[in-house]
């Protein structure tokens, strides 16, 4: 079942075109991944689905009603983390989750019940009296995703959530957003620029001026654009030359690029005193990116 | 209703959460005071004897009039620029973009301009009561000549002048967006309030084309409201010194107790309509503002 269905969406300031006719579904449950440099039009979609952008033509459906049709009842359905945390940094955590909650009218045990569970899902037990100005980064950015998530939505929006934080709380983010859809099943809806943050998704769109270039699962997507890679390990340089394959080196080893992986299976028989120390990969998805808008991602790799 | 509750007491507690903002608004009043007293005082003193020159005065009875004067011009500053630093709270929300995030919850855009109101109205409010409070424990060291319906009076005018400092706040801030902008809005405040309500000067020291234009001010007749109830006890006493009617009327003339709008004697209950008509008003004026940027963003939605 389609929890999002966007069809011939257009927003447009003057002349400028900032969605021009995009249209997609995303599936309830799904992990759904919208990409693009900034400015392509992903902030701008955002906007028109939660209901804070007026659009200028096309049909946004939130669980099967129209966006305009019913506000509230979609706004209930609907956690957004924006890429500039929203928390006030003054107020502690405790008081950014009771004033959050008080928007959807959960007070009092209500509150207090969903407190602990919030607590317990997002390891806030420690900081839950701690001004959010204090907090680190990656602290107050699950702070940000539990807010989102205070009213137990369908679909948590997460707007370029890891923009500007370090490798190490990136992955933690995303380990708490994974503890949620496994918990919840909740509907993840994630722009970014951070390609390789999409390649745990079930369905990826490429977005690039306001168009959409590409809409498939990762795996589509990487063998339709990308080739796969055999790295080697140990190998001879001159050999892989004298057998005119093309390569490049990698830190200590040699990095081979082929079709596909039919391919890579034939390389390998043939020449297997050459290949007895080697990985396939897929393509990655930032090479998908590459492919798809001829642009590179700002992100780059994680 | 719960709703409305939280989100007041949300933007009242960023606002004394940020002690960049609350301290000087709660010390803002106490070094007025201060600078009232250690400034003006004397200026004041001399004023009042020069206008009852020949008659003997108590230095008590100086005190009295004079603290009632500094006080009633304390409260009618405060009341209007505080609201305006209250206001803060609405205009960082919007510079932040957390304004955006509060209406992709459910909530009423309404109920959140709503909730920005009553939270302005409120710590306005308790910082005048602050200053009120310090400024009578001063009126009490220097004579104390309040009666209870006066003290009365002079809250219930706090009351409306901080209505009316809210209200005006809230329309000048509602075309605000960064905080330079706001910085910008409470520095001109600050700086000219206090003499275009006639709280630094008394209107009668002015010109008569000056104090005629002041008058077409609202914020002036509140003033007048608090200069007649701290006042007014005080004045009167002179009465028991032998100081003949006449002349306290002119004193009462002198410092604003009696308000005079081109040449006619402005009624206390005028003074009062006045100032809730112009409260009213803003309000209207107001909630218009903010449904208009509604049904923009509604067109918006139809073109």
């Amino acid at each position: 079942m389609n929890i999002i269905e966007i069809e011939h969406l257009k927003k447009y300031y003057g002349a400028v075109k900032a969605v021009d006719d995009i249209t997609f579904w995303v599936k309830n449950g799904e992990f759904f991944a919208f990409l693009g440099v900034n400015g392509a039009g992903k902030s701008t979609t955002i906007g028109i689905l939660s209901g804070d952008l007026p659009r200028t033509e096309g049909i946004v459906r939130v669980g099967g009603r129209d966006v305009d049709e019913c506000p509230a009842q979609i706004k209930r359905e609907l956690g957004v983390v924006f890429q500039s945390s929203a928390l006030d940094p003054a107020l502690s955590v405790y008081d950014n989750l009771k004033y959050r909650a008080a928007l959807y009218s959960i007070t009092g045990a209500a509150f207090r019940e969903r407190l602990r569970e919030l607590e317990t899902l997002f390891e806030l037990g420690g900081i839950m009296k701690r001004p959010v100005g204090k907090l680190s980064g990656g602290q107050r950015r699950r702070v940000d995703i539990a807010r989102a998530l205070v009213h137990r939505p369908g679909i948590l929006i997460l707007d370029e959530p890891t923009t500007g934080l370090d490798p190490q709380t990136r992955k933690g983010v995303w380990k708490t957003v994974n503890a949620i859809r496994k918990v919840r099943g909740t509907t993840v809806f994630l722009t970014t620029h951070y390609m390789e943050e999409a390649a745990d998704a079930d369905r990826v769109v490429i977005i690039d001026g306001g168009k959409i270039l590409a809409n498939a699962t990762p795996l589509e997507l990487k063998n339709r654009y990308t080739g796969d890679y055999i790295t080697l390990y140990g190998a001879e340089e001159e050999k892989l030359r004298l057998l005119g394959l093309g390569y490049e080196r990698v830190g200590e080893a040699l990095r081979i690029e082929v079709k596909d992986t039919a391919e890579a299976t034939g390389l390998i028989l043939k020449h297997p005193d050459l290949f007895t120390d080697y990985e396939i990969t897929k393509g990655k998805m930032d090479d998908v990116f590459l492919a798809v808008t001829g642009k590179r991602a700002e992100g780059g790799m994680l | 209703m719960k709703t409305l509750l939280s989100l007041v007491e949300r933007n009242c507690k960023l606002f004394f959460r940020d002690k960049g903002t609350f301290f000087p608004s709660l010390l803002a009043p106490l070094i007025l005071l201060f600078l009232f007293i250690a400034f003006l005082g004397n200026v004041y003193r001399d004023s009042i004897r020069s206008i009852v020159a020949g008659f003997p005065i108590s230095d008590g009875a100086v005190e009295g009039i004079a603290a009632g004067w500094l006080l009633s011009s304390l409260l009618a500053v405060c009341a209007v620029t505080i609201a305006f630093t209250a206001n803060t709270i609405m205009v960082q929300d919007r510079a932040t973009g957390r304004a955006k995030d509060l209406l992709v919850s459910p909530v009423q855009p309404a109920l959140v301009a709503l909730a920005y109101f009553i939270a302005t109205f409120l710590v306005t409010l308790m910082i005048c009561a602050v200053a009120l409070g310090a400024g009578l424990i001063y009126v009490g060291a220097a004579g104390w000549h309040l009666t209870a319906e006066d003290l009365c009076l002079a809250v219930a005018d706090t009351v409306l002048l901080t209505l009316f400092g809210t209200a005006l706040s809230s329309v000048v801030c509602h075309f605000l967006h960064s905080q330079g902008g706001v910085t910008g809005v409470q520095a001109i405040v600050s700086a000219a309030y206090g003499f275009l309500c006639g709280a630094y000067m008394p209107l009668d020291s002015l010109t008569d084309w000056l104090k005629d234009a002041l008058m077409f001010l609202p914020g002036t007749y509140g003033t007048g409201l608090l200069h007649t109830h701290l006042m007014d006890g005080a004045i009167g006493a002179l009465a028991g010194e032998g100081i003949p009617e006449a002349l306290i009327e002119g004193m009462k003339d002198g410092f604003d107790c009696n308000l005079t709008f081109f040449g006619s004697a402005v009624p206390e209950w005028t003074s009062y309509l006045v100032l809730a008509l112009a409260a009213l008003v803003l309000i209207a004026l107001y909630v218009l503002l903010c449904s208009v940027r509604l049904r923009r963003s509604g067109k918006r939605k139809i073109s």
